[in-house]
């Protein structure tokens, strides 16, 4: 009905800032939890637990599944090399993750009357995210930080932070630009919502999985975008062709699914990766009912000075995965461009006042 | 060889005849055949519409297997009932590109079973098909193909449309993932909790459930919202549509393919539509992006842009 894609302004901009600010507020809150660190035993793995198999004698991923997480992409320097957090540490986050998702989302109310959080936030609270006990999700190197960028990729970076973004939704003041759909991002253009990698987001970071013989299809419920991955040993697309989630070849590793992921479309990459040398691999393993170890490589020497990695835990969730419908009711895109010419036009008429004078 | 350079030869006619949509298509159709392993000849050529008895392979769970990238080779987005060739929007520029080819219909019958008001209204939505009005609210759905718009096709129109489609069966599910603008469908194949029966929203594609009668493949689905059309020619429903699908493997290559509509807002009784889907069989054939939103941005959203018209 269009409800949810009504409320993508409002997403896009939770999801940005929370991409962007998670990492600080987790060290706000953690303040005060961050002193009683214990020994740094590793979450003790099932020992019972059997992965079920498919009827044609996969490894059983299906179901549906949240990246929802409250863990920091980088490690937060108070961590030094800390990889893990005590329980009491991981459960005081995740408490006060699921504590700050319900207000944030409540808060925001009166600016989405069409929005019935009661009925469609799909939100922590309401879905099976469990506490993570890493102090962040990059895993390698060993500090938990993204390695530096290599001088290009900085150089590109800081003219792209020099121009600032179209649409600053932290800033209500800031100047938009949107004299065409192109100056839009992606996702208000209900043309891509990103990934691979398989990320958190504020909200709906939903996806369900399905297996036939020879195939591995992941959609996510973000414009119900659809990645199809053969697994028959099938040579890679030629490089003429591009896709915005790029094209995905995968194989069974015992338990693990690998997918390497390459076609990107340029300017549709994770952090900007340049398109043509980008080598992404993804590793699902599931580890018990409820939970799929994801783990990705990102290999791209163009943009950063060596390869990293990162750990997601994908928490099982209550389905089904509805139908996004997104371009069909598009209104944010009519009303951030109308909203420019309104403004445009506001200006115009103001200095024509002060001519006149 | 003959018959299948006739085949190749009608093939390439059609895909010429309908149009940009159609080129990537076209660039893999056009590879030359392979050459069949060598067999002896076929007791007859076949006749069209009659397949011989069919046993089809089955899944390791025990149903018929169905898995694999499907196309229909009618013409009926363009017009469900027979229609001529037509010259398509602004022959001065499109040319043939532009062009829209004729075809015979699918309609079970010849005649859509319309009441007369909605008759009139289908005559409304054909002269105004190319009308775009976006607005922020529902009125953008009011006039117009929302093909045009690159909005979602629903069904059964996604299985006709000039793409191919994938299926992806599992025991639970089966998706069919349509490259038209990545549509998809899930379709239950179990009623619980997280998959009631009744729909919890309206929808494009609507909210199916399936299940299996002998190698048949029934899917039932309803929840659909009002905005669909079957065709370019006006042909529409109401969200009172109840869709019952029957897709029944009839060769290695074919799925005998059936719909029958149900809307008594809009038509007199039920009726049905049927024709054959085809297995793409180009090696390594896999879905690639028709993502259609860019294409149509400035279609849509002009009237909003800086310099308008530009």
């Amino acid at each position: 009905m269009g409800i949810r894609s009504r409320a993508s302004l409002i997403a896009s901009a939770i999801l940005m800032a929370v991409v962007l600010f998670l990492p600080l507020w987790v060290t706000a809150q953690t303040k005060t939890a961050g002193a009683s660190a214990k020994s740094e035993a590793k979450p003790a793995a099932a020992k019972t637990w059997v992965a079920p198999r498919t009827p044609d004698g996969q490894p059983d991923l299906q179901g549906y599944w949240t990246s929802l997480s409250f863990t920091p992409m980088e490690r937060p320097a108070k961590y030094g090399d800390r990889e893990f957090l005590t329980e009491e540490e991981a459960a005081q986050i995740h408490k006060e993750g699921i504590q700050h998702s319900y207000e944030f989302t409540f808060n925001d109310l009166a600016e989405t009357p069409v929005y019935d959080a009661t009925v469609y936030a799909l939100s922590a609270w309401q879905e099976g995210v469990a506490p993570n006990r890493r102090t962040s999700l990059v895993v390698d190197p060993p500090d938990g930080k993204i390695p530096a960028l290599t001088p290009e990729a900085a150089k590109m970076r800081e003219a792209a932070r020099k121009r600032g973004p179209n649409q600053d939704y932290a800033d209500p003041k800031a100047p938009v630009k949107a004299d065409v759909a192109e100056d839009l991002n992606l996702g208000e253009r209900c043309i891509s919502f990103g990934g691979p990698p398989i990320l958190p987001g504020a909200y709906n970071s939903n996806f369900q999985i399905v297996q036939a013989p020879g195939y591995v299809t992941i959609e996510y419920e973000w414009n119900n975008e659809i990645r199809i991955i053969p697994l028959d040993n099938r040579p890679q697309l030629s490089q003429t062709i591009h896709r915005w989630h790029g094209d995905s070849r995968g194989h069974w590793e015992g338990n693990t699914l690998v997918v390497e992921t390459s076609n990107f479309r340029p300017g549709a990459t994770f952090q900007g990766a340049n398109a043509k040398t980008l080598k992404m691999t993804e590793y699902f393993t599931r580890t018990d009912a409820k939970t799929i170890e994801y783990k990705f490589t990102i290999d791209d020497p163009s943009t950063w000075t060596k390869p990293w990695s990162a750990i997601v835990p994908l928490s099982h969730m209550e389905g089904p995965i509805p139908e996004y419908d997104c371009s069909e009711n598009n209104n944010d895109a009519v009303n951030i461009l109308a909203g420019a010419r309104a403004t445009e036009k506001a200006a115009e008429e103001k200095a024509k006042n002060i001519s006149q004078r | 060889m003959e018959l299948e350079k006739m085949k190749v030869t009608l093939f390439a006619v059609v895909l010429l005849a309908c149009a940009p949509v159609f080129l990537r298509a076209q660039n893999t159709a056009q590879q030359p055949p392979a050459r069949g392993t060598a067999a002896a000849p076929a007791a007859r050529v076949p006749t069209p519409g009659e397949f011989p008895p069919y046993k089809a392979p089955h899944t390791t769970d025990g149903k018929p297997d169905f898995n694999g990238i499907w196309q229909s080779f009618v013409t009926a987005d363009i017009d469900i009932q027979d229609h001529d060739a037509q010259p398509g929007p602004h022959p001065d520029i499109m040319g043939a590109y532009g062009a829209w080819p004729g075809g015979q219909g699918i309609v079970e019958g010849g005649e859509i079973p319309y009441k007369p008001e909605a008759l009139a209204k289908k005559k409304d939505n054909a002269a105004k098909r190319m009308a775009v009005n976006i607005t922020s609210d529902d009125r953008r759905h009011e006039t117009g193909d929302p093909e045009l718009k690159c909005y979602r096709p629903g069904i059964p129109r996604a299985n006709y449309m000039p793409f191919p489609f994938q299926i992806i069966q599992s025991t639970d599910n089966v998706m069919m993932v349509y490259e038209f603008e990545h549509a998809l469908r899930t379709i239950y194949m179990k009623e619980d909790k997280e998959t009631p029966k009744d729909p919890p929203a309206d929808s494009w594609m609507g909210w199916s459930h399936g299940h299996y009668e002998g190698d048949t493949l029934v899917v039932d689905t309803t929840g659909f919202v009002p905005y669909t059309w079957f065709d370019r020619a006006g042909d529409y429903h109401s969200d009172a549509l109840h869709v019952v699908e029957r897709y029944t493997l009839v060769s290695p290559y074919h799925i005998m393919y059936e719909a029958t509509i149900e809307d008594p807002n809009v038509y007199t009784r039920p009726w049905k539509v049927s024709f054959p889907l085809y297995r793409r069989m180009e090696k390594n054939v896999q879905l690639v992006d028709f993502d259609c939103v860019e294409f149509v941005e400035k279609m849509l959203y002009g009237p909003y842009y800086k310099n308008p018209g530009k």
